[in-house]
């Protein structure tokens, strides 16, 4: 037992396996026999309720494989190939369908009985071993040191003492399995298949394409433009992430250092005023920015009373044929507000987050500044800016991902308004100011290719992870707390 | 450590959690009621030529269980629907029915129905333009036959026709309101036959007149009208389109022409159009039934309607054609009473009810009979779009029709900013509406 202890500090692979073989090996007959009847360890070594459990989820494992998994799993290889049918009789209005197939269920059900078998041979495994551990206690030779084996009341018992971690870590982590873990491998199996408008199921059989969603993405032509499309897109997606991701935080840091400051009023009448913008749920703000920035806007006639849309005619920020400023409608006009609207929108949760973290500045280090003379914006560059920067930094990392996949300001603020003059772009469902969770989210909802959705699903899921990985290592590798101090 | 993996978790869910939406359907799906259906088929062989009656007869003496449907109607139709339902009810006491209604806009209907056909309503309500989608998904029920009355007689040759889908009846006429028109302020134009005679006499009282061009479903009227068509394919997604055809580069010319003007603008959305309408920019505008409450509104007793007008093309007057639009009812055919869906299917849509919605709601039927009605012919937009019907067409395209059609049109309507040579725009338009779904 004391040594099991030991080895379970550091998990190693061979380590793992080094320990079944032993088992296997050394184990009395009863141990051997668990390989194919998993009870029979316990049974034979005084634990015989554990036992019985032991060979009903054997059992239920063996049903489960006959019933479920092989019947799955017999069609994963093709997904399916009876095609559905139904007929009416319409002399009795009664219906009949076949024994059809559905590639879906076939995909879901085969990836869950995976995930139960891999699931069951670890299961297998750790019986194997835990049986052996008994039969090693069982025949130790009598002494005061000698382990007693556990009754099945005092296991149910530990549960709740010593091992009570496991208890509590049952339930999220199969909600986690459930909730993530089996969709994401269905998502990604799917970009593998050629699930689209014409292979919907349960009507029509999609089956295994390999790489060609992945070519596709990658593909150049005037038919296929996700390549173009792609890249466009990608390019767009990263430079907004970093554009939304500064600006808020640097107008947050200013907006809270100016509220902060000793010389401005009222201070927590400003801090509400902004706090009240949050309170306002996002969508509805968008939706209303997005009309009073129309094309016939109420930000478009006042604009157009006072001149400034033929000032900016003549200057040639907007085109001649255009009786409007085209805020939410042509490329860069759209790409500036996006930006700018976002900053309005994002800015009070960051200047909430940066009043906390300035109120908590050392004053000491403050103070030696203005004693040897620094002035205000020095303070603010060497000690401010190091300092907050120090703290947020991870959080501005998550913010960055975040912004990555911020569906809601570029899709409430551009859909059915931005039209793309590019037909390039168009021909691939996407336009200029698409983010790529944005066009995945119009790929799937209005053209049903969950093919190309699940791959770019798999790229943005691929780009937010390195980021995120890049930078925590970097940023939080070690104890940088030091460095800072 | 725990931070990274919830942020990783919450990238992923955020990738991932638009996709995790369509779930899986039952995990055995077995043929339904199948034993059931070849028992009173057999019964029904002994007896003499079976009529429809004998039919829903039969289906009555089957049904033993209570039927369990749902339906969807949109929000507005809620309380009529639920009326109809009840008294659908009350016509066969010997049932037990547990009918629940939903709301949900027939404008995207196809998008909550395609999601799950299995868990999808039996009856749903749904614009005919999702009809190739939702056939092609398996959403609708061929109606192989009807019991109560005839759906291709009785309903307007044109809806039958957006009903229909190579060759097959795939669902049941409700309105026949859903296309569009010209709106126009009878104190500035005279005469709304044609554009340019139009554009002259905006020109003159300062108005403008709008159209979404922009808009692959209204800029259809521009490039149909002159004969240069879109179609889908038998595959049921794929497009046709020969509007690169030698000659179309004279509507991409009129197009641009008309953008020329000035007078005739382009507008993004209908929100635009009504905004316009309030404020008094806009005197005629091109749209549909939708908004006729808030134009009529706008302009009183100079509200008017017409056909959609010609434009010059190459030199001629071309009359503009349109998309009509019908609403449908649609049977979804994994229904588990598919018979009892196809029955109230009927009553939603037969003559009576079709009256009684327009009476209630104010909707265009698309029956022949109530739709030649003095009540409905007495209000001008239905008016209007029963004379555009002689130019429009019903909805045929697939989804790749869409944004490049959309972007063309506001390529043409702000003047070709790129001078690209208009065939090889209209060449790169056409690549994209006919590519194969990839």
């Amino acid at each position: 037992m004391k040594d099991n202890t030991n080895k379970k500090e550091r998990f190693s692979f061979v380590g793992y396996f080094k320990d079944l073989v032993t088992a296997i090996a050394k184990g009395d007959w009863s141990v051997k026999l668990s390989m194919l009847f998993m009870g029979a360890g316990y049974t034979f070594h005084k634990q015989v309720i554990k036992g019985i459990l032991v060979t009903i989820i054997e059992i239920a494992f063996i049903m489960m494989c006959i019933f479920y998994a092989a019947p799955n799993l017999a069609k994963f290889g093709t997904l399916g190939t009876v095609q559905f049918e139904q007929v009416l009789d319409p002399l009795t209005l009664q219906t009949t369908v076949n024994d059809y197939d559905n590639s879906f269920t076939i995909l879901l059900n085969s990836i869950i009985a995976l995930f139960l078998i891999v699931c069951f041979v670890f299961f297998w495994i750790s019986n194997m071993k835990s049986v052996y551990r008994l039969q090693v206690i069982d025949n130790a030779p009598d002494s005061l040191l000698k382990k007693r084996i556990n009754t099945f009341i005092e296991d149910i018992n530990s549960l709740f003492s010593e091992k009570f971690h496991l208890t509590l870590l049952a339930l999220p982590t199969l909600g986690v399995i459930l909730m993530n873990i089996i969709p994401i491998f269905v998502m990604i199996a799917i970009a593998f298949t050629n699930y689209d408008q014409s292979h919907m199921p349960p009507n029509a059989l999609f089956t295994w394409v390999g790489f060609a969603n992945f070519k596709n993405i990658l593909a150049n032509s005037m038919t296929v433009t996700f390549g173009y499309a792609f890249k466009k897109i990608l390019g767009w997606t990263l430079l907004w992430a970093v554009l939304a991701t500064l600006t808020t935080f640097i107008f947050g840091v200013l907006l809270a250092m100016f509220i902060n400051s000793r010389t401005t009023k009222w201070p927590k009448m400003w801090r509400t005023l902004f706090i009240v913008a949050i309170a306002v749920p996002q969508f509805v703000t968008l939706l209303l920015v997005r009309y009073f920035f129309g094309d016939t806007g109420i930000v478009n006639s006042i604009c157009s009373n006072l001149g400034v849309t033929e000032f900016l005619k003549s200057v040639g920020l907007v085109s001649q044929h255009l009786n409007y400023i085209p805020f939410l409608s042509s490329e860069h006009w759209a790409k500036f507000m996006i930006v700018m609207i976002n900053i309005w929108v994002g800015v009070p949760y960051q200047m909430l987050i940066a009043t906390g973290v300035l109120m908590n500045i050392p004053g000491d280090q403050i103070e030696s500044a203005k004693i040897d003379g620094a002035n205000k914006f020095q303070t603010f560059v060497s000690i401010t800016m190091p300092y907050v920067l120090f703290i947020q930094g991870p959080s501005l990392i998550t913010d960055f991902v975040k912004n990555i996949n911020n569906f809601n300001v570029i899709y409430l603020l551009t859909n059915n308004s931005f039209i793309t003059p590019d037909q390039a772009l168009a021909n691939s469902n996407a336009k200029e100011v698409d983010l790529l969770v944005t066009w995945l989210f119009r790929l799937t909802n209005e053209y049903y290719n969950y093919k190309m959705a699940s791959v770019i699903g798999i790229i943005v899921f691929i780009i937010s992870a390195v980021f995120t990985i890049l930078s925590f290592t970097r940023m939080i590798a070690g104890d940088r707390e030091g460095d800072y101090q | 450590m725990k931070k990274k993996g919830l942020a990783l978790l919450m990238a992923a869910t955020l990738a991932f959690g638009a996709l995790v939406g369509c779930g899986g359907g039952e995990a055995s799906p077995a043929a339904e009621d199948s034993t059931q259906a070849a028992d009173d088929s057999a019964a029904s062989d002994d007896s003499a030529p079976a009529t429809n009656e004998d039919a829903v007869a039969n289906l009555v003496a089957a049904t033993k269980d209570t039927v369990a449907m749902a339906v969807w109607a949109s929000e507005e139709d809620q309380e009529f629907t639920q009326g109809l339902i009840d008294s659908f009810k009350s016509q066969y006491p010997d049932v037990t029915f547990d009918i629940t209604l939903g709301a949900k806009s027939e404008a995207d209907a196809k998008d909550d129905v395609l999601a799950d056909v299995e868990a999808a309503p039996d009856v749903y309500a749904f614009a005919d333009d999702q009809i190739n989608e939702l056939v092609n998904g398996g959403a609708l029920q061929e109606v192989v036959s009807t019991y109560t009355y005839d759906v291709k007689d009785e309903n307007l040759a044109g809806s039958v026709e957006a009903a229909t889908l190579n060759g097959k009846l795939y669902a049941y006429p409700m309105t026949a309101d859903n296309g569009y028109f010209l709106y126009y302020d009878k104190s500035v134009f005279s005469n709304v036959d044609s554009l340019d005679s139009m554009i002259s006499e905006a020109d003159a009282a300062g108005k403008k007149i709008a159209m979404m061009v922009s808009n692959a479903w209204y800029n259809y009227a521009f490039f149909k009208g002159a004969g240069f068509d879109v179609s889908l394919n038998e595959d049921g997604v794929t497009n046709t389109c020969n509007w690169n055809a030698s000659g179309a580069t004279d509507v991409a010319q009129a197009i641009i022409d008309l953008g020329k003007t000035g007078t005739f603008i382009d507008a993004k959305e209908d929100a635009d159009i009504v905004t316009g309408i309030t404020d008094g920019t806009i005197a005629a505008a091109v749209s549909g039934v939708w908004n006729a409450d808030a134009i009529k509104e706008a302009w009183g007793d100079n509200f008017a309607a017409a056909k959609l007008p010609t434009f010059t093309c190459g030199g001629k007057q071309v009359q503009m054609s349109s998309f009509s639009g019908y609403k449908m009812i649609g049977v979804n055919p994994h229904s588990k009473n598919v018979g009892w869906a196809m029955l109230l299917a009927e009553y939603l849509t037969n003559a009576e009810n079709q009256v009684a919605r327009f009476e209630a709601r104010g909707l265009g039927p698309a029956n022949t009979e109530a739709a030649a009605s003095e009540a409905v012919q007495a209000s001008p937009a239905i008016a209007a779009l029963a004379e555009q019907a002689a130019y429009a067409t019903p909805q045929r395209v697939g989804g790749n029709y869409w944004d490049p059609a959309n972007t063309l049109g506001l390529t043409l309507i702000s003047g070709n900013p790129d001078g690209t040579d208009l065939q090889t725009l209209l060449d790169n338009a056409v690549e994209g509406i006919t590519a194969p779904v990839e």
